[in-house]
């Protein structure tokens, strides 16, 4: 006579393989894998973010969330057009700041840039801006960029010129290119 | 088995001792960001504070600054000013604190560099304050340089940092 081996083991219920699977430990397991995977993630490569403020409209509207990718820059240097996050204070080499400026790239080291009614002029030749949705009637003399420098500016130039946040940034502060 | 569960213990006891050990002599550098931290609570202003806890916190302040503290800021909108000295402070703290329905300041992402003399301390730090609902004074970063003057960490000079140069 054969005996049924899988009759002497309990089935679990549905309920039990719905919350912790047919193998529990192995669940566990994946979890905490998968824990372990997005804080690493979101802690140290993709640094979620909230836009504070209006210096990036319209491409970046006030508190819209986005993702600043760390490692965009671990095979190339900041690009022309680029829109990175740049850091305040250091809180350490690997640690992600809490507060961060959003600015976009438009002068590269080695270069000067200028405004000259409004529009950016970069070694002396206007720069095309297609994102940019609003008019401003900016004026300004060459700035050198040193070695290590990249100038950033915001998109949202509607406001005086000594009101909106922008400069060169030292490379070391740039931390990422926001994502999306 | 009793071997692991007295090596067990053995650790417990190590984590423990440590543990008891960073209450009672505290690095100096998580003491200056501790001081940093309270700084920034005593000149935060909650909207149900009346007239004599402002004065008070005023008061809780300037026991944060040594006696020639300087104070040098340059924020967009506000200019550049430098105070000199507790006087001026008290003026400028006591005006600020009366006329703001309500005063948040923070201070992030801290750093502190205790000096080998252990009596000196720079700190850098990111602080955000905001008046109430209406006005957001933004996002700044600063350089506070301390001194440990008569058993506390006193600043002696705190100034902001262009982080676009």
């Amino acid at each position: 006579m054969v005996q049924d081996t899988n009759s002497s083991v309990p089935k679990p219920d549905w309920l039990q393989i719905v919350l912790v699977g047919r193998r529990p430990a192995a669940t566990l397991v994946r979890i905490l894998v998968l824990v372990a995977l997005c804080v690493f993630t979101f802690k140290f490569v993709l640094l979620p973010i909230r836009v504070e403020g209006i210096s990036m409209e319209p491409t970046y509207h006030d508190r819209r969330i986005d993702c600043v990718n760390r490692l965009a820059y671990w095979r190339h240097e900041p690009r022309r057009g680029d829109v990175v996050s740049i850091r305040f204070s250091d809180p350490g080499k690997f640690v992600a700041p809490r507060a961060m400026l959003l600015k976009r790239i438009i002068g590269l080291p080695g270069e000067s840039v200028a405004f000259h009614d409004g529009r950016v002029y970069i070694d002396g030749r206007m720069l095309d801006e297609p994102y940019l949705k609003n008019s401003c009637d900016w004026e300004h003399p060459p700035i050198q960029c040193g070695p290590d420098q990249y100038y950033v500016v915001g998109d949202n130039r509607s406001m005086p010129f000594e009101y909106h946040t922008q400069g060169l940034a030292e490379r070391e502060r740039i931390l990422g290119k926001v994502l999306l | 088995m009793k071997l692991a569960v007295r090596l067990g213990l053995l650790a417990a006891l190590g984590g423990l001792g440590f543990w008891l050990w960073t209450i009672c002599f505290p690095n100096p550098e998580k003491v200056v960001l501790g001081r940093i931290a309270k700084l920034a609570a005593v000149a935060s202003v909650d909207p149900g504070d009346g007239g004599l806890t402002r004065a008070t916190k005023v008061g809780n302040l300037l026991a944060y600054f040594s006696a020639d503290a300087v104070i040098s800021y340059d924020v967009p909108g506000l200019g550049a000013h430098t105070l000199t000295g507790r006087d001026e402070l008290r003026e400028i703290a006591a005006g600020g604190f009366a006329n703001v329905k309500a005063l948040t300041v923070r201070f992030q992402d801290a750093t502190a560099k205790v000096g080998a003399d252990q009596r000196t301390a720079v700190v850098s730090c990111t602080a955000r304050v905001s008046a109430g609902d209406a006005q957001d004074f933004g996002v700044q970063e600063l350089r506070i340089e301390l001194r440990k003057l008569e058993g506390d960490w006193r600043v002696t000079r705190l100034e902001t940092v262009r982080t676009l140069q």
